[in-house]
């Protein structure tokens, strides 16, 4: 089929490399992966991954947009598109009434919003401050010996009679010691957590302004305890991706197969 | 006429006697989980420097973070005041006060007097804390009093630690460890810093000389001499920093038993 563009996406993030193939009929493959060393080693094995998962040579593919960090380091790609425009595109493509993209990753929050057609119109971040993103929650779990994933289902059972005074993620560490040392269930402490990274998110989403649809991006995402607190705080309905971390890959394979649609 | 001062910080908690606004003895101990048992810890080891028992202090004026629960306290007062107090006592001249803690930071402007006439703080981050380089000693494991000279070991521009929050730059700075960047040079960065924090919280409030410095990051001569070069003033360091906030709230004391008489 001479008209079948096919394109990949790949996003590189602080902890992971995320990745998309795009075809005619939708995603053909995701993979998210542990960067390790070289950006640009990282962003090779992704993509090869990827080839292999929707069993496809390079020469099927038509164009890769690389996004994220160091995103110029990455050889392959044929373009570099900003996170912002990229995270706004994916989350527009999945839900096409987005007007606000919460992208919640380990080393920043991103509040993104566009227009009807999925144009970037204005944005505010956070990457100065660990507080209200991933590493604290990571930094929790260390603390706590559990896993990332089992975080959110037990903050859904906490009392919520606890709350953390601290702004700073290393200050909260030292009231989350305390807290430990008075018995305090680990659930309430989790819900406090999970509570105060909701609620700094929501600082920054009050500052820009937000209109729904509101979706949430980015691996933070997937925790529900943040989905709960968070959608609390908005008082908004919320749409929230089957596979937040690759929206900004999605995203990235998307302004491909635009540029290549172009082309053609 | 006995007076006694009792700083309970977030990390230290210090206690000063003071006989007729005499420093008669102090003593500086780690603060301990119960806030209340370690201010009757540190006003023990003070009095055991001197042959006075405790039914013959006069008054004593708690301050600092666990002020209020010092259980043998006459009244408690913000350690803004203690330290402007205490700074003044030390250097009559002095007009601006830093006060670098374990967990704050705080510029306050005073009077000829020693009075409080502004300040600001920053308790919200812990960028700019004694906190701050806490944390980084135990991530490279030395010891928190060997930051300072060993960063000044390296010479030239420091190098630029690009992360603000604490928590990002212990990331960046594992990097470059692993890059095999010079320990030195690390810590010059880190304690340049540091410095480039509280120069920032300075310039909001002005700073007006003579120059003080107090709390525990001012032993750490890595942070105080680039804020020096940075704001280009020489800062007062008095012999034992830490006790500034105790000291004022024993003057404080002893000018309540004169009221009192």
């Amino acid at each position: 089929m001479p008209n079948n563009i096919v394109t990949a996406g790949l996003d590189i993030g602080h902890q992971n490399v995320k990745g998309v193939l795009l075809g005619e009929q939708g995603i053909m493959s995701r993979i998210t992966l542990r960067l390790s060393g070289e950006v640009d080693t990282s962003a090779k094995v992704a993509y090869e991954k990827l080839l292999t998962q929707a069993q496809l040579k390079p020469s099927q593919v038509d164009h890769l947009f690389a996004t994220g960090l160091e995103r110029e380091k990455v050889s392959l790609a044929d373009g570099n598109p900003t996170e912002m425009l990229c995270h706004l595109k994916g989350a527009h493509w999945l839900f096409p009434g987005t007007r606000t993209v919460l992208d919640l990753g380990a080393e920043g929050i991103r509040i993104l919003r566009g227009d009807s057609e999925g144009n970037l119109t204005n944005f505010l971040m956070n990457d100065k401050c660990a507080a209200g993103t991933g590493i604290f929650l990571e930094t929790v779990a260390l603390m706590m010996r559990i896993s990332l994933t089992e975080m959110g289902p037990l903050a859904l059972r906490s009392s919520g009679k606890l709350v953390l005074t601290s702004t700073c993620a290393v200050f909260a560490e030292s009231e989350i010691v305390a807290e430990i040392h008075r018995g305090t269930p680990l659930e309430d402490i989790l819900g406090a957590v999970h509570e105060s990274i909701a609620s700094k998110i929501a600082q920054l989403g009050k500052r820009i302004g937000l209109e729904p649809e509101v979706v949430f991006t980015g691996g933070v995402a997937r925790n529900v305890g943040i989905q709960q607190a968070l959608k609390k705080h908005l008082a908004l309905d919320v749409k929230i991706p089957e596979d937040p971390d690759i929206v900004g890959a999605l995203g990235a394979a998307i302004l491909a197969r635009n540029s290549a649609g172009a082309k053609r | 006429m006995i007076a006694c001062g009792i700083d309970v910080g977030s990390l230290t908690a210090e206690a000063v006697i003071l006989r007729d606004e005499e420093l008669l003895a102090y003593s500086l101990i780690p603060t301990g989980p119960r806030s209340a048992q370690t201010a009757v810890e540190a006003l023990k080891e003070s009095l055991q420097k001197t042959n006075l028992r405790p039914e013959e202090i006069d008054y004593t004026v708690a301050t600092g973070y666990g002020r209020v629960v010092v259980p043998f306290a006459n009244k408690n007062l913000s350690e803004i005041s203690c330290h402007a107090r205490g700074a003044h006592y030390f250097f009559p001249l002095a007009r601006t006060i830093l006060d670098m803690g374990g967990q704050d930071c705080k510029v306050i402007r005073c009077d000829g007097r020693g009075k409080v006439t502004n300040f600001l703080m920053n308790d919200k981050c812990a960028a700019g804390t004694g906190r701050s380089l806490e944390v980084m000693a135990s991530l490279l494991q030395i010891r928190l009093e060997d930051i300072g000279p060993l960063s000044l070991e390296s010479l030239g521009e420091p190098l630029k630690i690009s992360n603000t929050c604490v928590i990002f730059a212990k990331t960046e700075v594992l990097v470059l460890v692993r890059q095999g960047v010079p320990l030195s040079q690390i810590l010059a960065g880190l304690c340049d810093g540091v410095a480039e924090q509280v120069k920032g919280l300075i310039r909001r409030v002005g700073l007006e000389e003579e120059f003080v410095i107090s709390g525990g990051i001012s032993k750490n001569i890595g942070v105080v001499k680039r804020l020096e070069k940075k704001l280009g003033v020489k800062a007062h360091i008095c012999f034992e920093p830490q006790i500034v906030g105790a000291l004022g709230a024993a003057l404080f004391a002893a000018d309540f038993v004169k009221k009192q008489d």
